[in-house]
């Protein structure tokens, strides 16, 4: 920094919310002693037009080189004062904005003097940190006008075509080898009630036929390199196994049969596949983690099938993840299943209804249902020490989200398709929270379900029928709607409606150095201010990948990860904040602490130079790659690195601030 | 102009996550719920970044207690739950050979609505320091040279 601060002062009486508590024309008058402060103002709305040309004429007229401003909170405003102090011909980043409204007034209404005290202080650590502001410019990348969408589900789908149609390349990939994720094993989907698979092949039939997209099925993300702008992404493909002209004889040949798991496992298929009729690509493909090996005969020929790996390179701009979800499996037990045959996932039940269109009674194994259960927030909502962790020690305390208004979706279709069925819901809380989900409930209270609520800490339970019992399996229920009775319900089936978890993608996390909540799903930055995004530049979520999501929440959380990947290459240029790392010359000798400390691959590495005939070692930082959270800065010895914008000395300054003793300033007052 | 009445309560910094703290800290002022006003917050990026000595420098001119009001293993930084853990138990080992007591550093984990959890460490802190007083007093018992402390 080589000039001398000149710092201006606003404190914003924010149309009396800050004003009505705290004595702004008190603060002002006591940050006008501040030494560096050239001007200190209050303003009625700092905001208005006035208010911002008012700092724009300080700045212009009276030299001001810092500005500091207390009024709503940072989140608010901030980036509207960043354009003012740009308007006035300075550097953004020699502002410093102080949230005197949700931090002060609001929150210390009754003591007017602690909150006018507390905004002197904060303002006096603002002006602190603005003396020790430097100029920053916003990192500028060139930027790879294509993006990688990784998951061929709906949000991956979605993703895909709402970035081509701006005109951006995009390269999908998926790892199995057909489109369409989760949403082409439902039948049909709520509110509407259109069937999901029209829904699916209109979508991908776009996809496909876009000259923007380029498909990639059965491939996997094996490495993944650089920064925003600029990724180097290797992918590992399968072939496909068959032919066009050899498919259906080797289909045919095929003698190899395997669980479905497009069913659920309520089928079996061969290890030459197709999961469905009319999916995409419309060539089979040999399953090769099944696939046994046994050479299969066509035409008095026998032939072996090989999987020929192929690994290539691509760049991209930016990345989003679409991994989707993965239903959960109850363990063995678990309400009887995998033990009592009549114990089944919501689900299995969904595919069961699809296999068997038209049926004039539900049937299940050859027999009857004439009373059937269904048992909400299985594997979900579970609580720490009374549900029975997963293998890895997991209790998935979150609500899924989509069960309740799914499970009722099936009860309505059950109940029109089957009349004069029994049905009982077993439920901890309806939430049935979207834009006609309510209808289901109500639907299902006026059609004669039953409904009968038990709580989390005494679940049902679910037991085989003694022989010669009129149905095969009871369920046992304390149910808190009738003062907790305990129920005995005898059904021929039960329906567990299992939540949604998160996909085993430890690879990719690691690869792309992205972050997991502590329920495993992959972390947005924050919800309200940054959704979609990573703390990892250009790298996007789309769907469930990021938590429970219905397909209409999906789609939206696709299209805005879209518009994030078109906002950041839509240009050929990525601009970052400047909030990163770097290197004070004169102070790093190249100890190293600070690349041993930082967690993000390439952010920051020692470089040798020739200096004066001499070799320096130093500390490089790629800004592009570094988040800025300086992890780096707590442990050099030397202190010489830091993040720009928000440096240790800033701190220090402000904390003396804040721990200054005022009284002699508010008697100059 | 009135003349302030400029209470001498012991002061409670708090670094506050962008992704966590302070914008849980906004959150209780949209809730419109009343804290003690000896309360200073500070935005931070990631508390990573601090050393040790940052804190005891801080006890030093005068802060009293301090909250690191950090995301936990929710945080969108990978070094952020582990690290800071491990800043908070070199933090301790500092101000135990301060003779500082160690009550007065707490983490928390705070989300962006996190408002009860919000009021709750703020309410602890102040009610701890009203009972253990200001830390000059501990400071001045203990007067040994911080050691590897920055200036």
């Amino acid at each position: 920094m080589s000039e001398k601060p000149k710092i201006a002062v606003y404190t914003c009486y924010c149309g009396g919310n800050i004003s009505h508590t705290v004595k702004c024309e008190q603060v002002a008058k006591l940050l006008a002693e501040q030494p560096d402060v050239v001007v200190s103002r209050t303003n009625m709305s700092l905001c208005s037009d006035a208010g911002q040309s008012q700092i724009e004429e300080d700045i212009r007229e009276l030299g001001v080189n810092r500005v500091v401003i207390g009024a709503c909170a940072p989140s608010l405003h901030e980036q509207t004062f960043r354009k003012t102090v740009i308007r006035a011909g300075l550097n953004p980043y020699l502002y410093h904005h102080i949230g005197l409204r949700e931090q002060d007034s609001w929150v210390h209404t009754c003591d007017a003097d602690g909150a006018t005290c507390k905004a002197v202080r904060l303002m006096a650590a603002g002006v602190a940190k603005a003396r020790l502001l430097d100029p920053l410019e916003p990192i500028q990348l060139e930027a790879e006008k294509r993006a990688l969408v990784i998951g061929g589900g709906v949000a991956g789908l979605r993703a895909a075509l709402d970035i081509a149609d701006q005109g951006l390349k995009v390269v999908l990939v998926e790892k199995t080898p057909f489109l369409g994720g989760r949403m082409a094993q439902l039948d049909t989907v709520f509110p509407t009630g259109e069937e999901a698979h029209i829904l699916l092949a209109d979508l991908i039939d776009k996809v496909v036929n876009h000259d923007k997209i380029t498909i990639f099925t059965q491939t996997e993300v094996t490495k993944v390199s650089g920064y925003v702008g600029n990724y180097g992404i290797q992918l590992t493909q399968h072939s496909r196994g068959v032919s066009a002209e050899n498919a259906k004889a080797l289909q045919d040949a095929c003698q190899q049969m395997v669980a479905d798991e497009f069913n659920y496992g309520l089928t079996e298929r061969k290890v030459i596949y197709q999961p469905y009729h009319g999916c995409y690509p419309p060539l089979p493909a040999v399953d090769w983690e099944h696939y046994n090996g046994e050479p299969i005969n066509i035409n008095g020929k026998s032939e072996i099938l090989k999987d020929e790996i192929q690994q290539f390179e691509l760049s991209a701009g930016a990345v989003v993840v679409a991994t989707g979800f993965d239903p959960y499996v109850p363990r063995e037990g678990e309400y009887g299943y995998s033990e009592l045959p009549q114990v089944v996932t919501l689900p299995q039940l969904i595919r069961h209804m699809a296999l068997n269109p038209g049926a004039k009674s539900l049937e299940w194994q050859g027999h009857k249902v004439r009373d059937i259960v269904l048992i909400h927030c299985v594997g979900s909502r579970e609580i720490e020490g009374i549900d029975e962790p997963q293998e890895d020690g997991q209790v998935n305390n979150y609500c899924s989200r989509v069960c309740c208004t799914a499970t009722l979706h099936m009860i309505e279709e059950l109940r029109e398709n089957f009349p004069k069925l029994n049905i009982y819901d077993l439920y901890q809380d309806i939430r049935t929270y979207g834009r006609g989900h309510e209808d289901y409930y109500i639907n299902a209270l006026d059609n004669g379900t039953r409904f009968v609520r038990y709580h989390g800490e005494e679940k049902p339970k679910v037991f085989a029928a003694p022989k010669g019992d009129t149905h095969p399996v009871l369920v046992h229920v304390t149910d808190a709607l009738t003062y907790n009775q305990e129920l005995e319900i005898p059904v021929d089936l039960v329906v567990l409606a299992t939540g949604m978890q998160p996909r085993q993608i430890d690879d990719l996390v690691k690869m792309l150095k992205v972050s997991r909540g502590n329920d495993r799903f992959l972390l947005e930055v924050h919800p309200k201010l940054r959704p979609v995004e990573t703390a990892v530049n250009g790298v996007i979520l789309a769907g469930t990948a990021q938590g429970p999501m219905n397909i209409q929440e999906s789609i939206s959380a696709a299209s805005a990860a879209a518009a994030k990947v078109i906002s950041l290459l839509g240009s050929g240029q990525v601009e970052l904040q400047p909030f990163v790392a770097a290197v004070d010359p004169e102070k790093c000798n190249g100890t190293g602490a600070c690349v041993e400390a930082c967690e993000y691959e390439d952010a920051i590495a020692l470089e040798t130079f020739v200096e004066d005939g001499k070799e320096v070692t130093r500390a490089v930082v790629t800004p592009a790659n570094c988040t800025g959270c300086g992890a780096c800065v707590a442990v050099c010895p030397n202190r010489a690195i830091d993040v720009q914008g928000w440096t240790l000395a800033q701190y220090e300054a402000m904390v003396d601030a804040i721990a200054m003793d005022i009284v002699d300033l508010v008697e100059a007052g | 102009m009135t003349k302030l009445n400029i209470s001498n309560e012991p002061k409670i910094l708090i670094l506050a996550t962008l992704a966590g703290g302070y914008a849980g800290a906004d959150s209780t002022g949209q809730s419109h719920v009343d804290y003690p006003a000896n309360t200073y917050i500070l935005p931070v990026m990631c508390p990573v970044m601090f050393p040790p000595e940052f804190f005891i420098r801080a006890y030093e001119r005068g802060i009293d207690g301090i909250i690191l009001m950090y995301s936990g293993t929710d945080s969108p930084y990978k070094v952020e739950a582990e690290g800071t853990a491990k800043l908070i138990n070199a933090t301790y080992a500092l101000m135990k050979e301060r003779g500082i007591d160690t009550r007065r550093l707490r983490l928390a984990a705070i989300c962006t609505v996190c408002v009860k959890p919000f009021l709750k460490e703020v309410n602890n802190m102040h009610n701890l320091l009203k009972g253990i007083g200001f830390v000059k007093s501990e400071l001045k018992s203990h007067p040994a040279p911080l050691q590897g402390a920055k200036s």
